[in-house]
């Protein structure tokens, strides 16, 4: 298929191409710079910014990074180096033809064949007298690529073509000069020429490709290649799980069984609140009969003050909770506010308006203390969007996204809400104010950029009033495409270990969801019940695909992208640390703390703790979640494993260990509490008899017996990583 | 070109970690470097083997009185030390270098090195990343990296050898020292603690002493009957749970590997040679430092301070610091070359800075970026060489000048990694391994 799909294509490519260049009469007179010049330098990487497109330039020679300024590109190639970048007379003997093909030695290699039609298509321009075109020539409007859809085996190839659009309607191919770019390169490859390989994981998979600032994009399904005959009914807990299992049946993946009351205990709490239940919880969980005792066991934990403390320190993350920035005091009440938000469970959108529109003395609106952090109207606007919106449009602050449609003029319009913002110092604190504010201005056009959101034309003036307040009102309102599906994005992420856009802050035309039909439900559902973040987590808990156990089946193995099993999770770094001081029984002193302070509690990213900062707390030097890494290092499993430390919490003698040994004569009972303290579940019969039989093997000592016990329960990934 | 591209390097990472619970050494430290097709194409050509020991002197030697002495230069300039011949003749180092003087043949000194900031911090960075900050960078921050530091980018490129970790710092982590975007799997292996302190060991890297070898065995014995997600196969369908449980019999190698004991051992050495080295923190970190890479690290970076020598710069440098640079990194030099390792570690010692060359008047000198030398040796670069000069008085390079950018560059060529290769930032931004692919080419 592959093959047959591939040589007409070439041959048709080829064609259009040609007629691009130098084929049919009407092309012949008009070689357009723009059209037909900057894309090949953009296909071949000249103007990236590894190359001619850092800010200095290479060698001397600069171009505006993926061609995002013509005009300047143009005198770039025809006005500076002395003429010798491009000579009419000698085509042959221009540097942008020597260089790119090898000819002279060229720092960046050899980029352009001298056979290829690119090479004769830059001849072509050079010898004609380097025509810049007419502000009248057609642009390029959009572009399709074909196909949009498709179901690939795995293992199997699919060749993409793309077509351009010009202002005049002309459609051409462009397949050969487009850019493509795989979402999830494990489940499909492409390479430059648009040929999509199909790898050996099954899922969902998009493929974007982007020409002169247009994108589109391709999406396949790559199924399993063994059918499921007899496909079960699966059971719907609610509207979460249809999507889900529709999904898994076209991909031939059966979902694992459900999760035991023990995994759904443990998982549920560290999920909502971060904590692991104590054995005394768990027994009682375990042995209670209720039907609906996970759903009363949801609402029990987000009635808990661990729930405000847990979120509040992902707030804190991301909304930059900077003692650093803002002093002791400030930070303090901004990180009060966002707690409180949790608590009191404000509606999200409230909550965002209270941030992007903050006006007044900021010991009433705490949340304008982001402005004290983030302090640039620019990095305000970036930073604001991918927070609330998901969408990242710092790239555009100086070209054009290379895989989105922001352009300068989006960025600049996002940006021009917050130069109003001023703070006034008066008696008793600072006001956040409003002034006249100045202009912002296009950096390369010089015309001014009006207040305007992501999506909408640049206006002819400033809209009247305080601009970020219909900034937060665009934002909030309820069809704002990005909004409510951004949160619940990120909150299908937490609980899943997978969001359904991934990164779960990127969300454009060319990163679609793995679910669209999902992520549609979630956020309508989070619409009509007005932003009310513990409804969305328990619409979330009591989904049939939440409580799924993680352990595989022959199906779905490999798959971890469509929730056909449980994801198993690494705490953050404050999680994981509480869990090892409450399963030891020795609560830790932070320096700067009152006692009993517990490390989910730090508002202050920047306590010091040897712990903490092994395990990956950010720094909240930016607004990505990523910024807290929870990936595993071998410094991190040796100080668990040997650390003095984690030793002492093991044998104090006022710790688990000491009182269970006091306390407890029969070995199973130890062994049994051990169990339900560590992982909120009974021993099985084997673990229970080898480790009860290790206590006995040493009455001697038996304590430090029961310490071995504790530190291998510690150092299990059952314990380490939340399942 | 096209499909390069990663977010938050987060393919990355995740394609790392699959790949690396298919192959356990390979996987090793950092799993990072088996999956992105830089490395791939770092494969392709493969590496020199070369290790490096960074001595970074913070603070800021002052090399117009030790490397790039200006005898002739007005007395406020010049400073009372005076020049003496060394091993090769035309170069002369300070007077307080004597054993320095006899090892020459084996060090070169870049004249022509400036950058052009004199703050503690961005400069710091910049030497240690070969990048200068940009706007948002806090000094205050641990670790700080904007970009990462050498060791991380030749731990992420080349991986492991053997059972150590590939890049070591001590006898702490300096704060520009760590992976940035490149992540906790190819972070620093940091020894926090004293090499010349009697009691030095390195943290967590065995277990405590009320836990002896046999019972450990049994702690051991025991993690596996309760480790049940190895039978139940999460772990090896979890990419970080896979990760976790590779790390860990890779600690478990680590602690029993002989090597790696003896490799941290600084004990194991004789008296003789520990005197050698000079029974001081700087003495012992160069000779630890050896000892590691002899074992298969890749990068050592050693921190040492208090080179900010604002005051009573010249009593400083004579009684208390030269003497210790003068033994440590002399022996360094002679020591791996009569183990036959020179050819195959280079060694970088510089400050962040170097010093005003106008004396203060309290007898010291300032901050001074513009203008300083930096010293390398072995890994394959000629020794007893000059590059380049300043001027007159030490203040500019005299013509063309090196930077920070060209030092990182001659070092990742002089380590088999490409350094045009890119890397990703969270905003999906490529940056290149170094900023510059121009080379100290005199060196080589």
């Amino acid at each position: 298929m592959q093959i047959s799909l591939r040589i007409p294509l070439l041959v048709v490519a080829f064609c259009l191409v040609g007629s691009v260049s130098a084929g049919a009469d009407d092309t012949v007179r008009s070689l357009n710079f723009e059209n037909d010049i900057l894309p090949i330098l953009t296909r071949f990487g000249c103007n990236t910014s590894g190359c001619h497109g850092k800010a200095e330039g290479q060698n001397g020679f600069k171009l505006s990074v993926f061609g995002f300024d013509p005009p300047g590109d143009y005198l770039a190639l025809t006005q500076e180096g002395r003429g010798r970048r491009v000579v009419p007379t000698l085509p042959d003997q221009s540097l942008l033809l020597s260089k790119a093909s090898g000819v002279v030695p060229h720092g960046g290699g050899v980029r352009i064949d001298r056979q290829s039609e690119f090479y004769q298509t830059l001849r072509d321009w050079i010898e004609r007298g380097l025509p810049f075109g007419s502000p009248d020539d057609p642009q390029v409007v959009s572009i399709a690529v074909e196909p949009r859809e498709r179901q690939l085996a795995v293992q199997s190839k699919q060749q993409l073509t793309v077509a351009a659009t010009y202002s005049d309607g002309r459609v051409v191919d462009v397949t050969r000069l487009t850019k493509f770019q795989s979402n999830n390169e494990g489940l499909a490859a492409v390479d430059d020429t648009g040929l999509v390989t199909a790898g050996e994981v099954p899922g969902e998979v998009a493929v974007m490709a982007s020409y002169m600032g247009q994108v589109d994009v391709f999406r396949a399904l790559v199924p399993r290649s063994e059918p499921i005959a007899n496909y079960p009914d699966l059971p719907e807990f609610n509207f979460l799980d249809g999507p889900v299992y529709r999904k898994l049946r076209t991909l031939n993946i059966l979902p694992s069984g459900p999760a035991s009351d023990a995994d759904f205990l443990r998982r549920v709490s560290l999920d909502v609140i971060g904590t692991l239940p104590t054995a005394e919880a768990s027994r009682q969980f375990l042995a209670d009969d209720r039907t609906d005792k996970r759903r009363l066991l949801v609402d029990s934990l987000l009635a808990r003050p661990e729930y405000a403390d847990f979120w509040a320190l992902k707030w804190a993350d991301v909304l930059r909770v900077d003692r650093q920035a803002l002093g002791h005091r400030r930070a303090y009440e901004y990180y009060q506010f966002l707690r409180t938000s949790v608590a009191t469970n404000k509606p999200y959108d409230r909550l965002c308006r209270e941030i992007v529109a903050a006006r007044g003395p900021l010991s009433e609106q705490p949340g304008g203390s982001f402005y004290k952090v983030v302090t640039n109207p620019g990095t305000m606007a970036s930073t604001l969007s991918q927070v609330f919106l998901g969408v990242r449009i710092e790239c555009a602050q100086c070209h054009h996204h290379p895989f989105d449609r922001w352009s300068q003029t989006d960025y600049l319009g996002m940006q021009a809400h917050f130069t109003q913002m001023a703070f006034k110092t008066v008696l008793g604190g600072e006001v956040l104010i409003s002034n006249p504010g100045a202009a912002v201005t296009h950096p390369r056009t010089g015309q001014e950029v009006f207040a305007h959101p992501l999506g909408t034309e640049n206006p002819t003036g400033n809209p009247a009033g305080d601009r970020r307040q219909l900034l937060a009102y665009w934002m909030t309102a309820d069809d704002n495409p990005w909004f409510a599906r951004n949160f619940v994005n990120r909150m299908w992420a937490h609980f899943m270990g997978r969001g359904l856009v991934e990164p779960i802050d990127d969300m454009r035309l060319t990163n679609p969801p793995s679910n669209p039909e999902l992520l549609d439900a979630l956020a309508k559902s989070f619409v009509e019940s007005e932003y009310d973040v513990k409804q969305l987590v328990r619409t979330i808990c009591a989904s049939r695909v939440y409580q799924t156990s993680s352990t595989p089946n022959d199906t779905n193995r490999k798959d971890d992208q469509n929730y056909s099993r449980a994801l198993l999770k690494r705490p953050s770094a404050e999680v994981l640390f509480d869990a090892v001081c409450q399963v030891t029984g020795v609560e830790e002193k932070f320096a700067g703390t009152p006692a009993g302070y517990r490390a989910v509690q730090l508002w202050d990213s920047q306590v010091p703790h040897y712990f903490l900062k092994l395990f990956g707390r950010p720094s909240r030097v930016t607004s990505c979640e990523c910024e807290r890494t929870i990936e595993p290092s071998v410094a991190q499993v040796l100080h668990v494993l040997n650390s003095p430390e984690i030793q002492d919490k093991l044998s104090h003698d006022g710790g688990r260990v000491a009182q269970l040994e006091r306390d407890v004569s029969d070995d199973g009972v130890v062994v049994d509490e051990l169990f339900l303290t560590f992982f909120s579940r009974y021993p099985s019969l084997e673990e229970r008899t080898a480790s009860a039989a290790y206590l006995k093997k040493r009455p001697d000592n038996r304590r430090g017996a029961v310490e071995d016990l504790a530190w291998s329960l510690l150092n299990t990934v059952e314990f380490v990583f939340n399942h | 070109m096209a499909t390069a591209n990663h977010f938050c390097d987060r393919v990355t990472r995740r394609d790392a970690l699959r790949v690396g619970s298919a192959s356990l050494f390979g996987a090793g430290w950092g799993l990072g470097q088996l999956l992105s097709r830089q490395s791939i194409a770092a494969e392709t050509s493969p590496p020199s083997d070369v290790s490096v020991i960074f001595l970074f002197l913070k603070g800021g030697l002052s090399t117009i009185d030790t490397w790039d002495m200006k005898p002739n230069a007005p007395s406020e300039f010049r400073g009372p030390f005076a020049p003496i011949a060394t091993n090769i003749p035309g170069i002369e180092v300070c007077e307080h270098l004597p054993m320095l003087a006899g090892q020459m043949d084996k060090v070169s000194l870049i004249r022509n090195f400036g950058h052009r900031n004199s703050d503690h911090g961005p400069a710091d960075h910049y030497m240690l990343t070969g990048y200068h900050p940009i706007p948002g960078f806090n000094p205050n921050l641990s670790p700080n990296n904007q970009r990462p530091a050498h060791g991380s980018i030749i731990s992420r490129k080349l991986g492991p050898r053997g059972s150590v970790p590939p890049y070591v710092c001590l006898p702490r982590m300096h704060a520009s020292a760590g992976p940035a975007y490149l992540g906790a799997s190819v972070a620093p292996f940091v020894v926090e603690a004293d090499p010349n302190s009697p009691s030095f060991a390195v943290p967590d890297l065995l277990p405590p002493l009320v836990v002896d070898p046999g019972r450990f065995e049994n702690r051991k014995e025991l993690l596996g009957v309760v480790d049940r997600f190895q039978k139940s196969g999460e772990i090896a369908a979890n990419r970080g749970a896979n990760a976790v449980n590779t790390f860990q019999r890779k600690a478990f190698d680590l602690m029993t590997s002989s090597a790696t004991k003896a490799a941290f051992d600084i004990s194991a050495e004789s008296g003789e040679m520990r005197d050698r080295y000079g029974r001081n923190s700087l003495g012992q970190a160069c000779l630890m430092a050896r000892r590691l890479v002899e074992a298969g690290v890749r990068c050592v970076s050693i921190d040492h301070t208090n080179w900010d020598t604002h005051d009573n710069n010249f009593s400083v440098l004579k009684n208390d610091l030269l003497p210790l640079l003068d033994r440590g990194m002399s022996t360094l030099f002679a020591d791996l070359s009569e183990r036959d390792m020179l050819k195959k570690t280079l060694v970088v010692v510089t400050g962040e800075f170097g010093r005003t060359p106008r004396i203060n008047q309290n007898s010291g000198r300032d901050h001074w970026g513009p203008s300083f030398t930096v010293a390398m040796g072995g890994g394959g670069i000629q020794g007893g060489r000059v590059v380049g000069k300043s001027d007159p008085r030490a203040e500019k390079p005299d013509g063309p000048a090196y930077g920070p950018e060209e030092l990182s560059s001659t070092m990742f060529r002089l380590l088999g990694v490409d350094p045009n290769d890119e890397f990703y930032t969270p905003e999906g931004r490529p940056v290149k391994i170094a900023a510059s692919n121009r080379v100290i080419s005199e060196l080589l």
